[in-house]
């Protein structure tokens, strides 16, 4: 909201222009741009929603008058009278529990708006219509009150406050043509509505230069209905503003009244009359009190504060405070809607008082009441991660629509109801999207080489409509292992780089190829297991998905779920052996088929004498060789005990038993 | 290999390694593999066997005479490798294999935020990101006619269900699971429906909550400004004035000035009354208070990055800016 300093001035005695900024800012009415005039200054304030006892020149000088300590002026106004209901047909009481009119005759429009106030409208950044139009814009910004004029001539019948009929339609002041449905409050004449009550008036009846009776209704709405209109029409109005977040409801007479008075400065004024209708309560707030234990105000701030400091404060700002002993007994004022509770005082105390001013004490220490070390030790996994090359990214979690149309679990697909765009509207079920596309984006940008991974979330929907959320870890690898070496030639990156990187990290995983996971090619895929629990998968993309993608380039691809993997590692020390260990390769001829881990697994379960370790260390196809359908495959085997120096004979003896259980068991030949 | 053949090896093996001068090597070689050595005198036994056992006895022999020179040339290998002079070296050439990724900016400013509210006793918790109007409105004295709550604001997958549009829920999750004194920080993603330079539709918070008996405002100034000089690494001009949510009371804002400017980083507050009703906490017996602050805004601030979507653009030039951070 913008003011101007000369127009606060005319409320309360300031001095110092740089002190009411800081004041301001202070009391929460946050100031975002000065603009300095030749003789004024223009505050733009930054008003909270909570505040709308501020959203005027003379609210916002009676906020400041608790930090000035000083009385502020009141306004110059007419003093109405009530005369009778003559020209109201009915009121709806959940509409507008106070609404008041003001008739009147033999009015000039055709006058010029004063200078003072259209230069001050100007200010506020509010245009200039005709002469009443902008003493009732200016008597807004002035009080709070937003009022409307209708020109009584053009009304048929009395006017009533009701909601609109179905169907029913406003031409209005912004040139468009509203329909009504049945929720929508109005202000109606015979002839039907002649405005969206508090939101904006109908063109039928607005006054011009050449209206001479006039009407101007100054109503308190409720604000709840006043937004839902302007949030169903997309209309926000300086009225609607207001009225939504809560106009003062005993303003009315107090409001026309400062019409009349501006009004009669500049014209002779004979025939009016004052019309307004009240069903009791107004508003719930009005009248209410609040007692509250004045040491409340030490436990929640933490700061003495005196009697005195509180009881001028909370009357300055108009709550009336009766101080009994400990006691303190408030009334809240018409105009504070925000105000129901002990904690709202403490807040209007504390805000003059200035933030500012209290102590800075330290948390005291405490037993900690959780602890939950997940979310640590992921992080370093991370960082791992990250030293080994890997870039982490983190890609939206919303997915464009039917991306995940071919996938089988379509029917787990969450869809975002009111998506912000097209390729924002369903939840992810999978990492490998965002992965993909970013993998592509870079590639795009002449950055073939890539390691990726992203911490994040996929969500599925169930059959019983229940929903779930599982944290993952995935990545991707394409391109070449290492960016220009002297020495060494790059590779490109394949499944065992990605193997390599994975246990590089989590030692304790291991692999056990498959055929039927998702859009995984059927050659390389692999669940990855921490003992006997499958905790993720890798491999490479299936052809589908290189497609669906448009990617040229070979990728591999993992995912891990961090709730089914366990990063608690316990070590428990084995004694280690002092004496040599005796390291031999062996080379067998065996069947294609026959993997690695078939060859491992069977040596390391048999459990031979004194092998400490057994791992593949060459693997080589010759069909020449060999034949068809055979490969060679090389063994470093890793012999040591821990009671003395092996004999190598010993150890020959325990390789006879291994190739010949190879032999048995897979036919596998020793290579010569 | 013959038990024989298998002792002179162990023999050797412990000849190599009491060895440590290449000319102890020399002679050690010349014993073994030299003319009249052990080796040349085995290979003499040949001609005196039959044609059979000479066929088994060379392959033996050959095993032999490998696995000798193997031994011999590894200890070479090692006694050069620590004892020759290094040719010069040109250290300016590029290291071999270097592979440094780096971590995303909003986890790294993330993990400076837990690293030094977990210094103070806060403790990570992780909550749902679909979340229902309970936990992310009601619980909060968010009531129904609240802006935010609008279907402008907030996403929804269901009448029910909606992405969350502050991670406040889990703290409300939190404090109806676990009993005072409490004190965690909550970062994760956030989603509400705006897309500019400065709004994207899912970004990230991370929002603190200290719970416990006679907590009050002075603590909040207390820890909070010790927080932001940790988090700057140095004394920062800052200023807290007074704002509004509907969850706290008394509400904050803390400005820091930063070149010059007013720059709001952080809302705070003493937890309402009517969100510690919510979940079954007396108000008369606890206090506490609650901040969040928004996790890009302030990656923004400290890496001088200016547009919001180069976070989730994910280009390799923006993210290996950040390698070596942590």
């Amino acid at each position: 909201m913008k003011i101007s300093l000369n127009w606060l001035k005319e409320y309360l005695d300031i001095k110092d222009a740089n002190q009411l900024l800081s004041r301001l800012t202070s009391m929460g009415l946050e100031v975002d741009t000065v603009t300095k005039l030749k003789r004024d200054i223009v505050i733009n304030i930054d008003m909270t929603p909570n505040r709308a006892d501020c959203l005027s020149v003379f609210g916002i000088a009676r906020d400041l008058s608790a930090v000035y300590k000083k009385k502020i002026m009141q306004p110059k106004r007419v003093r109405l009278s009530k005369k009778d209901n003559s020209f109201i047909k009915s009121v709806n009481r959940k509409i507008s529990t106070s609404y008041g009119l003001l008739l009147i005759e033999n009015f000039d429009n055709t006058i010029k708006t004063p200078k003072y106030i259209s230069d001050r409208l100007d200010l506020s950044g509010i245009s200039r219509i005709n002469f009443i139009v902008d003493v009732l814009n200016y008597v807004m910004i002035d009080i709070g009150q937003p009022m409307h004029v209708f020109d009584k001539d053009k009304i048929k019948g009395k006017l009533s406050v009701r909601f609109a009929k179905k169907g029913e339609k406003v031409k209005a002041l912004d040139n468009n043509e509203y329909i009504l449905s049945s929720d929508v409050p109005v202000i109606a004449d015979d002839n039907g509505p002649q405005a969206i009550a508090g939101v904006i008036g109908s063109n039928n009846s607005s006054v011009n230069n050449k209206s001479t009776s006039i009407i101007i209704e100054s109503a308190f709405f409720d604000p709840n209905l006043i937004r839902k209109s302007s949030k169903r029409y997309r209309l926000q109005t300086e009225s609607s503003y207001r009225f939504e977040r809560g106009v003062d409801p005993l303003l009315n007479d107090f409001a026309l009244g400062r019409v009349l008075s501006i009004i009669k400065d500049h014209l002779k004024i004979d025939k009016y009359k004052y019309i307004q209708t009240n069903s009791k309560p107004i508003a719930q707030h009005i009248g209410k009190t609040v007692n509250m234990d004045l040491n409340i105000f030490d436990r929640l701030l933490g700061e003495k504060i005196s009697q005195t400091f509180i009881k001028n404060t909370l009357s300055y700002l108009g709550f009336k405070p009766i101080i009994r002993k400990n006691k303190i007994k408030i009334s809240v004022p018409s105009y504070r809607f925000d105000i129901s509770i002990a904690e709202d005082l403490i807040e209007e105390v504390a805000r003059v008082y200035g933030y500012d001013n209290f102590t800075e004490i330290p948390l005291p220490l405490n037993q900690r009441s959780l602890n939950l070390k997940s979310k640590k030790s992921i992080n370093y996994f991370l960082d791992l991660l990250s030293s080994r090359g890997y870039n982490e990214i983190i890609t939206f979690t919303f997915l464009p629509k039917d991306s995940q149309h071919n996938s089988n679990v379509k029917t787990s697909v969450i869809n975002v109801l009111n998506p912000i765009s097209e390729d924002k509207s369903e939840m992810r079920t999978t990492m490998m999207h965002g992965l993909l596309k970013t993998a592509k984006y870079n590639i795009s940008r002449q950055n073939p080489n890539i390691k990726f991974f992203e911490l994040g979330k996929i969500y599925k929907k169930h059959k019983d409509k229940t929903i779930s959320e599982e944290s993952m870890l995935a990545g991707i690898l394409s391109g070449v292992n290492y960016e220009t070496n002297i020495k060494q030639l790059q590779k490109p990156l394949d499944f065992y780089d990605l193997k390599g990187d994975l246990l590089s990290i989590f030692p304790n995983l291991s692999f056990k190829g498959v055929k039927n996971l998702d859009h995984m090619s059927s050659s390389c895929q692999s669940h990855i297991l921490q003992g006997q629990k499958i905790v993720g998968l890798c491999g490479e993309p299936s052809l589908e998905i290189y497609k669906q993608f448009n990617i040229k380039n070979k990728m591999l691809y993992f995912e891990l779920s961090t709730e089914l993997l366990n990063l608690e590692h316990n070590v428990k020390y084995k004694p280690i052996s002092i004496f040599p260990k005796i390291q031999r390769d062996l080379t067998l001829v065996i069947d294609e088929k026959i993997s690695g881990d078939d060859i491992i697994d069977a040596v390391q379960r048999k459990s031979f004498n004194y092998m400490i370790n057994s791992r593949i260390s060459d693997i080589f196809y010759s069909k020449k060789e060999f034949g068809v359908n055979k490969k060679s495959m090389t063994i470093g085997l890793v012999f040591q005990d821990n009671k003395r120096t092996l004999l190598d004979t010993e150890v020959s003896e325990e390789i006879s038993k291994i190739i010949s259980y190879l032999q048995d068991k897979f036919n596998a030949v020793v290579r010569k | 290999m013959l038990k024989e053949y298998s002792s002179l090896i162990s023999e050797l093996r412990e000849k190599l390694v009491n060895c440590s001068t290449s000319h102890d090597l020399a002679n050690i070689k010349s014993y073994y593999l030299g003319k009249n050595g052990i080796v040349s005198n085995e290979f003499l036994k040949l001609k005196t066997v039959s044609p059979e056992e000479r066929k088994i006895l060379g392959s033996n022999l050959n095993n032999f005479k490998q696995e000798v020179q193997n031994l011999i040339i590894r200890k070479n290998t090692e006694l050069s490798e620590t004892i020759k002079e290094t040719k010069q070296v040109d250290i300016s050439l590029p290291g071999s294999n270097i592979s440094i990724g780096s971590r995303h900016p909003v986890n790294l400013t993330i993990n400076r935020v837990t690293d030094i509210l977990g210094c103070y006793g806060f403790d990570t918790v992780d909550g749902y990101e679909i979340e229902d109007e309970f936990h992310n409105f009601d619980a909060l004295n968010i009531p129904n006619s609240h802006p935010a709550r609008d279907m402008h604001d907030t996403f929804y997958v269901s009448d029910m269900k909606l992405l969350r549009t502050h991670t406040s829920s889990v703290q409300i999750r939190s404090m109806l699971s676990s009993k005072p004194p409490l004190r965690i920080m909550t970062p994760g993603k956030v989603y509400r429906s705006d897309s500019d330079p400065t709004h994207s539709p899912m970004f990230h918070q991370i929002e603190g909550l200290c719970i416990d008996r006679d907590i009050n405002f002075c603590h909040l100034k207390g820890l909070l400004t010790r927080f932001i000089t940790e988090l700057f690494g140095r004394d920062m001009e800052i200023r807290f004035r007074p704002s509004y949510f509907p969850f706290t009371e008394p509400s904050a804002e803390l400005d820091i000035k930063f070149n010059g400017k007013w720059l709001e980083v952080l809302g705070c507050g003493m937890v309402h009354p009517n969100v510690l009703t919510n979940v079954n906490i007396s108000s008369k017996k606890y206090s506490g208070f609650a901040f969040g602050l928004g996790i890009e805004r302030l990656a923004m601030l400290q890496y001088g990055i200016k547009d919001l979507r180069m976070f989730y653009e994910n280009d390799l030039s923006f993210l290996s800016q950040f390698k070596g951070l942590k």
